[in-house]
């Protein structure tokens, strides 16, 4: 596997990427010329924050190969809001809810990683059966209710923007993908991702510690995951059980048409992060020209299919 | 090279299907009993012949969905799209009552848009090269808007009886009809995985699918009816669902495809395929069927049961690893 090769590919991926956000932004300006409003970007930016942290998540976990997914993220985001609201309820500080909100994220990614690698259950069952049980449980715990009672110094952190970007992608999304770029492509760490993705047992062989970095990178999901659920509290004010419904859907399809091989090794954040732009892009102009929201979850899954039946051609490793 | 993996294959292949009650189906058997027994000390209501025969018409769907799941998993496949066919069948069985259709031909529609839709999805995954998971992930969110649009937010309800008359009826007073549909369901599969090709094929290709080609078998058409027959089962379960319930509800199917994932794998069918057994996906569909009863018995919430199931899952499939890593600890994942 060469960088030189990766960094091309990636690069017409992003080219194409953005060839189909502009060809989608003419497309919406034609059907509806009242589009082209400057909220309409704050709009786009405002609902790619969850999408964003949860896809980068996935990215990590499916990059570190070994059939690696995670089903379970909406299920994740959805339970993590909802616990961590109900221990601030139950009176634990306020103050703390970002740190519940990382924690028991974490928390839950862990358990997907410890299934994996400690029990060796296959990433796909043991990430369906947590999305049930995740997802179950914040229903089922909430009777399908909010839980509100956010703490309103939290509330800029969901509804403000600087100059037309909300706060959560400035100080949230952008920093995280710039520290997962940085973490995948500086750092030892990294390398060792794409190497036990790209060859299992040539990582193990040249002393990678593979079970150990499966592990963590399940609970990074899981911790992102996390962030997701706190922008979402400071966003609505209250925990939704459902909130992180289809995330798993949507997270998947942003990562594989960023040029993530679902078989792992080879794609990297960039491509993620302009794919869940066009998603979004995509989700807002269709609210927006009025189109009821259900579509959207066929429409991203169309897409999905589209995109692989696409691009199987590189990927041919996988089947 | 070739004559010993094609050995190893043949033996594989036979070794692959259960055909005979094992330590497996005993366990489950076991935890079935077990449970029974819990729900009878909880609740006075449990060993009731009306509350056992509602469990046993709940078992139906998830009996035929189970079945065809077992088949793909068996391959090496997963359809997590299958509760949706479910769904979109529903509603075409529906409209063809609510338009007055004969409730018989309405039944016969049942599987023939699940198989229909089979062909949609074995056309994405098989034609298309597209992991099974992804792909079926996507048309599961392709066919839960389609859904929407076809019942426009409103229920199908008030079905004329007929057609539950006609499914849940006895042949000659005798014979109830849907035991029959599902025990001819489960006696083809049967013949198929001990003696026709087609069975075999499936077995080969779960247990190694580049083994199976280098031996002649036809992989992707293989494959491709697999799909085909998974919808077609589950169009079947839609016709039983319909005449049951005699309404067509937005979340049909939801908790359907964990169910029958969870009941193929708790019966000993290996999700990596190449392995499975068709008295333990009945067993696994009773356990799961049989706990959801006893829970709402005893008082837990409907909203509680795909944790249940899902935890069910986790902790089977942990006992087997933990069994296993015991040999071995460096077993690896295989892709």
């Amino acid at each position: 596997m060469s960088a030189i090769a990766f960094a091309r590919r990636g690069g017409s991926k992003l080219a194409l990427l953005a060839g189909l956000w502009l060809a989608l932004v003419v497309g919406l300006v034609i059907a509806a010329p009242a589009i082209l409003q400057p909220f309409m970007a704050t709009t786009v930016l405002q609902f790619s924050t969850i999408l964003a942290l949860v896809s980068l998540g996935q990215t990590m976990v499916v990059l570190g190969g070994g059939a690696g997914i995670d089903l379970s993220l909406g299920g994740n985001v959805s339970l993590t809001s909802v616990l961590a609201m109900a221990l601030v309820r139950a009176g634990g500080p306020a103050a703390l809810l970002p740190l519940f909100c990382i924690g028991i994220g974490a928390l839950l990614g862990g358990v997907n990683g410890f299934l994996v690698t400690r029990i060796r259950l296959l990433p796909l069952i043991a990430t369906l059966a947590t999305l049930f049980i995740y997802g179950g449980l914040a229903v089922a715990l909430t009777g399908g209710l909010s839980i509100s009672g956010v703490p309103p110094w939290l509330t800029p952190l969901g509804r403000g923007s600087v100059s037309g970007v909300p706060i959560h992608f400035l100080v949230i999304a952008l920093p995280t993908f710039a520290l997962g770029a940085l973490i995948l492509t500086q750092t030892a760490w990294g390398r060792w991702i794409y190497a036990m993705g790209h060859n299992e047992r040539s990582a193990r062989l040249v002393g990678v510690d593979v079970d150990g970095v499966r592990l963590t990178l399940y609970a990074v999901s899981g911790l992102l995951a996390g962030l997701a659920a706190l922008v979402s509290l400071a966003w609505f004010g209250s925990a939704r059980p459902n909130i992180g419904q289809n995330l798993e859907l949507d997270s998947l399809a942003a990562i594989l048409l960023g040029g993530v091989s679902i078989s792992g090794g080879a794609g990297g954040v960039g491509g993620v992060l302009a794919a869940v732009l066009l998603i979004e892009t995509l989700k807002t102009g269709l609210q927006f020209v009025n189109i009821n929201s259900i579509w959207q979850v066929g429409i991203v899954g169309a897409l999905l299919i589209v995109v692989l039946l696409a691009d199987h051609l590189p990927n041919r490793r996988t089947s | 090279m070739s004559t010993s993996s094609t050995s190893d294959l043949a033996r594989a292949v036979k070794r692959g299907f259960r055909s005979v009650i094992g330590g497996r189906e005993l366990t489950l058997l076991a935890a079935c009993l077990g449970a029974a027994v819990i729900f009878t000390l909880l609740s006075r209501n449990f060993l009731t012949v009306a509350n056992l025969t509602v469990v046993a018409r709940n078992c139906v769907e998830l009996l035929l969905v189970g079945l065809g799941m077992t088949l793909v998993i068996t391959m090496g496949g997963i359809d997590i799209s299958l509760g949706m066919t479910v769904g979109i069948a529903a509603i075409a069985i529906g409209n063809l009552l609510t338009a007055g259709f004969d409730p018989l031909l309405a039944a016969i529609a049942g599987p023939l848009v699940g198989g229909a839709l089979g062909l949609v999805t074995a056309s994405v995954i098989v034609l298309g090269r597209i992991p099974a998971i992804v792909g079926t992930l996507g048309l599961l969110g392709v066919y839960r808007a389609a859904i929407y649009l076809m019942l426009g937010g409103q229920w199908i309800s008030g079905l004329s009886p007929e057609l539950g008359q006609l499914l849940n009826g006895r042949i000659a007073w005798i014979f109830p009809v849907n035991f029959a549909v599902i025990a001819g369901a489960y006696a083809a599969a049967f013949l198929m995985l001990r003696r026709m090709p087609f069975g075999l094929h499936l077995l080969a290709i779960g247990a190694a699918e580049e083994k199976a080609r280098l031996s002649g078998v036809k992989v992707r058409r293989t494959r491709f009816l697999a799909y085909v027959m998974s919808g077609f089962l589950a169009g079947l379960a839609a016709s039983f669902y319909v005449g049951t319930y005699r309404n067509v509800e937005m979340t049909i199917g939801g908790t359907l495809v964990l169910d029958a994932v969870a009941a193929s794998v708790l019966g000993g069918t290996s999700i990596l395929g190449g392995r499975a057994s068709l008295s333990g996906t009945i067993l696994g569909v009773v356990l799961i069927r049989l706990l959801q009863n006893g829970f709402t018995l005893i008082g837990v919430p409907s909203l509680w049961q795909s944790v249940v199931t899902g935890i069910l899952l986790i902790l089977v499939l942990s006992l087997e690893n933990v069994d296993l890593l015991r040999g071995s600890r460096t077993r690896e994942i295989a892709v």
